[in-house]
């Protein structure tokens, strides 16, 4: 199965789209997609500071809420990738 | 109308304080308090030039909302509340945030503008990209949206 993730601040570093295309085993999970971005960010992002987004980021459903680590990802379902926040 | 939230592309327009002023005023608000933000041009040793402010839209007005509207609720539920964020790329000495709060009496008036700044800063995703004398850049570290119990 394959999620898109809407890219938000530092995570951006990940694609020059705002969009990321994300290959996940079938049945995936919040957890098993913190994982793989672990992986990616392991074999290609690592001089960007990136290491721990995957653990420190939430993600957001399509209605604009935190999902926890059990919520099942459907196939192409649109999840946004929410680092550290820090406006004002 | 009491409440009024946005996010303001500071590509094209500025943030205005005036405009600001001009909402909340009234003859009912004994107070006005106001909060302006702005870029500054050092952090930690670094000579910054600008910022880049990313936010996830809908999410960042629907928690302007929610924070305003508990702010009214604790503090007083009759004050005006003006309350602007930048997006986007944002020069040195530019307005990042206002926040204007006008209130029957200055205590009601200092809390709502202090607590919806620090509650902003906990609770609206929106994220700062430094920009350097030299030509670097760099997305700050902030608060974790993670539930609590799942970081490890």
């Amino acid at each position: 199965m394959e999620i898109q993730l809407k890219l938000y601040g530092s995570s951006k570093m990940l694609s020059d789209n705002e969009i990321l295309h994300v290959q996940l085993p079938n049945n995936s999970n919040i957890k098993t997609l913190r994982s793989v971005l672990g992986k990616i960010i392991y074999k290609k992002y690592l001089k960007n500071n990136l290491e721990n987004l995957p653990d420190a980021a939430a993600f957001f459903s399509e209605a604009d809420e935190v999902v926890n680590d059990n919520y099942k990802l459907k196939d192409k379902e649109l999840i946004s990738i929410i680092p550290p926040i820090g406006g004002g | 109308m009491t409440l009024h939230i946005a996010l303001v592309q500071t590509e094209e327009e500025k943030i205005s304080s005036e405009k600001a002023k001009k909402f909340i005023i009234s003859e009912k608000n004994g107070a006005e308090s106001i909060f302006i933000g702005r870029v500054r041009n050092e952090n930690i040793g670094k000579k910054v030039t600008a910022i880049t402010y990313d936010t996830h839209d809908q999410a960042a007005i629907k928690s302007f909302q929610a924070i305003c509207n508990d702010a009214k609720k604790k503090f007083d539920k009759n004050a005006s509340i003006f309350l602007e964020h930048a997006k986007g790329y944002t020069p040195v000495g530019e307005i990042s945030i206002i926040i204007a709060v006008g209130s029957g009496h200055r205590d009601e008036a200092f809390k709502i503008c202090r607590y919806i700044l620090e509650e902003i800063k906990h609770q609206s995703p929106i994220w700062k990209k430094e920009h350097y004398v030299e030509g670097a850049e760099k997305w700050l570290t902030g608060h974790s949206l993670r539930p609590k119990k799942e970081i490890k």
